[in-house]
C-alpha cells in the first residue's frame, strides 16, 4: 500500500513537471531541453531555505518566484533563437546550472547533497506521512492543472497557439509573439520550480545527480507520449509511464538480467520517442482541431 | 617545465582536442547543410565508430588495428544510412519538432545499445602504454601525431569532395534549396545518402582517434556531441571551415580555461562559450542559407 | 472514453502485479539496495558476487536456526532517485526488516531518511563519507569513514619528506570529503597545498589537468581518484613523461585500475582500510572465492561485503527477525567480531571503531602491500 501512496506521489510531482513542460512544447512550440534546471532551482531554493529555518511557504515562493526570473532572464537572449538552437541554448543552460551546483560548495554543499531536507508544513500542518504528502502534492497537481487549463482556454492560450502553428500570420495579426513566447517560458519554469519543490521535500535529499539530461527526456516522454498540446496528456503520460517504469520491478527477472535493465529501459524510451514521432506525433490523446502529422 | 612550454603544452592539448572536436562538428553540419536540421543523435555515431574498431579489435576477430580500421568505419557509414533510412526518411517534412525529438530518442536509443552490449564502463583497446616524444620541450604521442594528420587529411578529402566533385555540388545545390534541386533534376537521394555516409564516417574516423588518445565510454557520445554543437555555432551552421575553426576554437579554449578557471568548469566553457555565441549573433548562425 | 478504460485496465494489470507475493515462511529475506545497472554498476556486481558467496556459505551451514537466507536484489540504477524508489519497493512489498544499502555516499544518503522513518535497518559496506550514518540508530555502516583516512595519507606524504603537494581530487561526495580530512591533517603537520585540482568524474582526457598539477615538478602528488579516472590519469600522465610520485586514497586500489592503466600505474601508493590477507579468515574466503568464481580478483570492497552479510545474520540469530531486534543485536555481535576486515566494534555513531590503514602500491603489474 505504501509502495503505491509512493508511487501515486511521484505521479502526482511529474504530473506537475510535464504540465508545465507542455505549455512550453505543446502549446508554444518552445523545444525546452533545460528545463530540469529550473526544476533544480525549486528544489534547491526551497531546500536551502528551510534548512536554515525558515518556513516552507516562504522557502516555496522564494523558488517559484527564483525559477520565473531565471526563465525570464534565460528566455529574452534565447528566444530570439530558432527551435534547433533555442534547445541547444537551454540544454546548455541546463548543463552549466548543473556544474554551478556541483561545484559551488560554499552554497549548495556540492556534491555531498543536501540531507535532511525538513517535511513542508503549511497553515499549521505538517505533511510528514505518506497520505498527508500524497494530499498536498495532489492538491497542487490539481491546482496546476486548473491553472494552467484556465491560461491555456483563455485568449492568451489561443494567442499561444497561433504563434507555435504560424509565427508569421500571429505577427501580422498584432500579436506579439516574442512576448507571448516569453510569458510562457516563465509560466512552465514557475510550474517547474513547483515540481521541484515537492520533491525536494520529498525525498528530503537532493544532490546534484538528480538533475541530469536523463530527467529532461523523461518528462519529454511523458509530454510526446501522453499528447502535446492537451489537457490530459501529460496527466496520462505520467500515470502511464510512472507505472510501466515501476512495473519491471515485479517482474521478477533473474538478477544476471537486471544489469541490463537499466540500458534497456532507456532503449525502451528511446523507441518509443521514435514510434510517437513517426507514427503518431500527436500522442495517446489528440489535439482538438490539431493537424495530424505536424 | 617551463613556463613558456606548459603554455605551449596546453595550448597543444587544446589544438588535439580542438581537431576531433572539428571532425565531430563538420558531420553535422553537412547533414545541417543538406537536410535543414540538427543530427541530435551525431555523438552516437561518433560512439558506435569507437566501438566497432572495438568489436573488430577483439574477441572473435582479434584483428590488428590497421585492419579493423576499414570494416569499423564501413559499419559507421552503414549505421548512418540506417539512422536515415528508419527514421529520418519518414519526417523528411515534419516540422523541427518532431524532426528534433525523433533524433533525440534515437541518440538515447542507441547510447543505452553501447551500455547493452559492453556495460558501462571504460574500456580501452589495450594497446601497449608508451611515453610520448619529446619534441622542443613539448610531448606528443602516436596517437595524437595521428590526430592532426588524419584531420588535415580529412579536411581535404572534405574539400576536395565537396568543392570539385560533381557529388558535391548537388549536395551544395540541396543545401541551397532542397525544391530547387529536384526540380533542376539533381539526384537528390544519392545525394543525401551521400551526406550521411560522409558525416557518419567523419564522426566515425573521429570518435576513433578520440578513443586511441584517450578510452572510450558509452557516454563519449553526448559530452562530445555538445562541442561539436559549440564548434558549429562558431564557425556558422553548415560552413565547413567554420566547422574547422570553431572546433579548434574549444579546444583551445576549454584547456586554457583549466589552468586560468577551476578544472571543474572544463566542460562548462564550451557551454558558455555557446551561449555567448547564440546571444551575440543569433541571426548569423543560420550560416549561408537563404531559406 | 475508450482509452481511459483502456488505462484502467493497465492500472489494474499493473496493481495486481504489485501485490505481495506470499511470503515463504521458511526463508529470511533480506533486502539489497545494489547498483545492478547504470554509472557504478561495475561496483555493483563485485559486491553482489561476494555478497552471494556468504549466503551461500551461512545456508549450506543450515542457515539461521534452520532457516535459508534469501536475498531480494532491487536494482538503484546508480543514482538517488531511483535508489529511494528500490528502498521503499524492499520495505513496503518485500517487507524486509533489513537492507543493505546503495553504494555512492549520495545514494545512501538519500535512501538513509527513508528506512529511518521506517524503522528499517539500512547497512552501508562500502560508505566512506563523513557523517554517513547519522540519520538515525537504524542507519550502520562496516566500513570505516573517512575521518580516520586523511590523517593517514597525511602521514604517509610526511613520512615520505612529501611537505608540499598539490591535491587533485575527484568532485563527488566521497573524493571531496577525503580531501577536506586530508587537507586538515596535512596542514595541521606542517605541510603545505599548492593547488586543488578538483576534476569530473568519467571523462576521457584529463592532460591539462595533470599539466597543472605538475606545474613546477612536484616530487610527488595526491590524486584521490576512482578506477577508471586513476587509470587514464596515470597513462596520460605516463605519456606526458610527467615523472612524480602518486599518492592514492583507496577507491582506485583494484586490479581493475592496474589492468587498464597497464605499466603506468607502477609505483602508485596509497592508502586503504587494510586488511590483513594474512590471517586464516581472509586466506580461507579468498579460497571459497577462487572455488566459486574461478578467480582470486576479489572485488574492491567485496570483503566488507562478506562481512556484512555475517554480521547481518549473526545479529539475526541473537535479536530475532524484527529490525529492531537487528538494531539491538548488531552492536553487540559486531563488539570484538573478527570478520575478514579486522575488527568490526561499532563506535557511537554506527560506524566501525577501529580501522587499520595499510599502504598499497602497484609493483610488477599487482596491487601490494608497500614496504618501505
Amino acid at each position: 500500500m505504501d509502495l503505491l501512496l509512493h508511487l501515486a506521489i511521484v505521479i502526482a510531482i511529474y504530473t506537475i513537471f510535464a504540465l508545465s513542460l507542455n505549455v512550453e512544447i505543446g502549446y508554444t512550440g518552445l523545444f525546452n531541453f533545460g528545463h530540469v534546471a529550473f526544476f533544480a532551482i525549486g528544489a534547491y531554493t526551497s531546500a536551502l531555505l528551510t534548512l536554515s529555518g525558515i518556513p516552507f511557504a516562504v522557502g516555496l515562493l522564494a523558488g517559484l518566484a527564483l525559477a520565473g526570473l531565471c526563465g525570464f532572464l534565460l528566455s529574452i537572449p534565447a528566444l530570439k533563437l530558432q527551435g534547433d538552437y533555442f534547445g541547444i541554448a537551454t540544454l546548455g543552460f541546463g548543463e552549466i546550472l548543473r556544474m554551478v551546483v556541483n561545484n559551488e560548495v560554499w552554497l549548495t554543499k556540492g556534491p555531498m547533497g543536501l540531507p535532511g531536507i525538513p517535511r513542508p508544513s503549511l497553515f499549521g500542518v505538517v505533511f510528514d506521512t505518506l497520505p498527508g504528502y500524497l494530499a498536498l502534492s495532489g492538491g497542487m497537481a490539481l491546482a496546476t492543472f486548473a491553472v494552467l487549463s484556465f491560461v491555456v482556454l483563455s485568449p492568451f492560450g489561443r494567442a499561444l497557439k497561433a504563434v507555435r502553428d504560424d509565427e508569421t500570420a500571429a505577427e501580422i495579426l498584432g500579436k506579439n509573439a516574442f512576448r507571448f513566447k516569453i510569458k510562457s517560458f516563465v509560466i512552465g519554469s514557475v510550474f517547474a520550480a513547483l515540481a521541484g519543490v515537492l520533491w525536494a521535500h520529498y525525498t528530503t535529499f537532493i544532490s546534484p545527480g538528480d538533475f541530469t539530461l536523463t530527467e529532461t527526456i523523461l518528462v519529454l516522454l511523458i509530454v510526446v507520449m501522453g499528447g502535446k498540446g492537451t489537457f490530459l496528456g501529460p496527466v496520462v503520460g505520467a500515470v502511464v509511464l510512472i507505472f510501466f517504469q515501476e512495473s519491471v520491478r515485479f517482474l521478477r527477472l533473474p538478477p544476471e538480467w537486471t544489469r541490463l535493465l537499466g540500458p534497456l529501459q532507456q532503449m525502451v524510451f528511446g523507441l518509443l520517442l521514435i514510434v510517437f514521432m513517426v507514427f503518431r506525433p500527436e500522442g495517446i490523446i489528440r489535439e482538438k482541431g490539431g493537424r495530424r502529422g505536424d | 617545465m617551463d613556463p613558456i612550454s606548459y603554455y605551449l603544452q596546453t595550448a597543444l592539448n587544446g589544438v588535439l582536442a580542438g581537431c576531433v572536436y572539428a571532425l565531430f562538428a563538420m558531420g553535422l553540419t553537412l547533414i545541417y547543410g543538406v537536410l535543414n536540421f540538427v543530427n541530435f543523435a551525431h555523438g552516437e555515431l561518433i560512439m558506435w565508430g569507437a566501438y566497432f574498431l572495438f568489436l573488430f579489435m577483439g574477441e572473435p576477430f582479434g584483428l590488428p588495428l590497421y585492419a579493423a580500421l576499414p570494416p569499423a568505419l564501413a559499419l559507421t557509414g552503414c549505421l548512418g544510412i540506417a539512422m536515415d533510412f528508419s527514421v529520418f526518411r519518414h519526417i523528411r517534412r515534419a516540422n523541427r519538432l518532431t524532426l528534433l525529438i525523433a533524433a533525440m530518442g534515437l541518440s538515447v536509443f542507441l547510447r543505452n545499445a553501447a551500455q547493452f552490449f559492453w556495460g558501462a564502463e571504460v574500456r580501452t583497446y589495450g594497446l601497449e602504454v608508451t611515453a610520448g616524444m619529446r619534441i622542443l620541450g613539448l610531448t606528443l604521442t602516436t596517437p595524437q601525431i595521428a590526430i592532426i594528420a588524419v584531420t588535415i587529411l580529412c579536411v581535404a578529402a572534405v574539400y576536395v569532395l565537396f568543392f570539385k566533385s560533381r557529388l558535391g555540388k548537388s549536395m551544395r545545390a540541396l543545401s541551397d534549396n532542397l525544391d530547387l534541386a529536384r526540380i533542376s533534376g539533381i539526384d537528390t537521394k544519392r545525394a543525401i545518402l551521400a551526406a550521411w555516409v560522409i558525416s557518419a564516417v567523419l564522426a566515425g574516423i573521429g570518435g576513433i582517434l578520440l578513443a586511441l588518445d584517450t578510452n572510450l565510454s558509452p557516454e563519449m557520445g553526448v559530452i562530445n556531441l555538445i562541442k561539436a554543437f559549440a564548434a558549429t555555432l562558431i564557425g556558422g551552421v553548415g560552413n565547413l571551415w567554420g566547422a574547422l575553426l570553431g572546433g579548434l576554437l574549444i579546444g583551445l579554449a576549454e584547456n586554457l580555461g583549466v589552468l586560468f578557471v577551476s578544472p571543474s568548469y572544463k566542460d562548462g566553457i564550451a557551454f558558455v562559450i555557446m551561449v555567448i555565441i547564440l546571444l551575440a549573433r543569433p541571426y548569423v548562425i543560420i550560416g549561408e542559407r537563404s531559406d | 472514453m475508450k482509452k481511459l478504460a483502456a488505462l484502467v485496465a493497465v492500472i489494474a494489470v499493473v496493481s495486481t502485479a504489485a501485490a505481495p507475493p506470499a511470503r515463504a515462511a521458511d526463508t529470511i529475506k533480506i533486502g539489497a539496495a545494489f547498483a545492478l545497472s547504470g554509472s557504478i554498476a561495475v561496483y555493483g556486481e563485485g559486491f553482489k558476487k561476494c555478497v552471494d558467496l556468504a549466503v551461500e556459505e551461512i545456508n549450506a551451514k543450515g542457515g539461521i536456526k534452520g532457516k535459508k537466507i534469501e536475498i531480494v536484489y532491487e536494482d538503484n540504477k546508480s543514482n538517488p532517485k531511483d535508489c529511494v524508489t528500490a528502498v521503499r519497493k524492499l520495505i513496503t512489498v518485500d517487507k524486509v526488516p533489513v537492507i543493505f544499502g546503495p553504494a555512492g555516499s549520495s545514494n545512501f544518503m538519500a535512501t538513509a531518511p527513508v528506512a529511518q522513518e521506517n524503522k528499517v535497518v539500512l547497512i552501508s559496506a562500502q560508505g566512506a563519507a563523513v557523517g554517513l550514518t547519522r540519520a538515525g540508530d537504524y542507519i550502520f555502516r562496516v566500513f570505516p569513514s573517512d575521518t580516520l583516512q586523511g590523517p593517514h595519507l597525511a602521514k604517509l606524504a610526511m613520512s615520505k619528506g612529501y611537505k608540499k603537494v598539490p591535491v587533485m581530487y575527484v568532485n563527488n561526495d566521497w573524493g571531496l570529503g577525503l580531501k577536506n580530512a586530508f587537507v586538515d591533517a596535512y596542514k595541521k603537520m606542517g605541510g603545505t597545498v599548492t593547488d586543488l585540482i578538483p576534476y569530473d568524474e568519467k571523462k576521457t582526457d584529463y592532460r591539462t589537468e595533470l599539466l597543472r598539477a605538475s606545474k613546477g615538478n612536484p616530487p610527488a602528488i595526491v590524486n584521490l581518484t576512482y578506477i577508471n579516472e586513476g587509470a587514464v590519469q596515470f597513462k596520460q600522465a605516463f605519456e606526458m613523461g610527467i615523472k612524480t610520485q602518486w599518492l592514492c586514497g583507496s577507491a582506485a586500489r583494484a586490479p581493475k585500475m592496474v589492468e587498464l592503466a597497464g605499466k603506468a600505474a607502477e609505483g602508485v601508493i596509497g592508502t586503504y582500510p587494510s586488511v590483513p590477507q594474512n590471517t586464516k579468515a581472509y586466506q580461507a574466503f579468498k579460497e571459497a572465492y577462487k572455488k566459486k568464481y574461478g578467480d582470486d580478483k576479489i572485488p574492491i570492497f567485496g570483503d566488507y561485503n562478506y562481512d556484512m552479510v555475517y554480521l547481518t545474520a549473526k545479529a539475526i540469530e541473537k535479536g530475532g527477525y524484527t529490525a529492531d531486534g537487528i538494531r539491538k543485536a548488531l552492536p553487540q555481535v559486531a563488539k570484538g567480531y573478527k570478520g575478514v576486515t579486522g575488527d568490526k566494534t561499532f563506535d557511537d555513531e554506527r560506524s566501525p571503531k577501529y580501522a587499520e590503514y595499510g599502504i598499497w602500491t602497484v609493483k610488477d603489474g599487482k596491487i601490494e602491500d608497500y614496504k618501505k
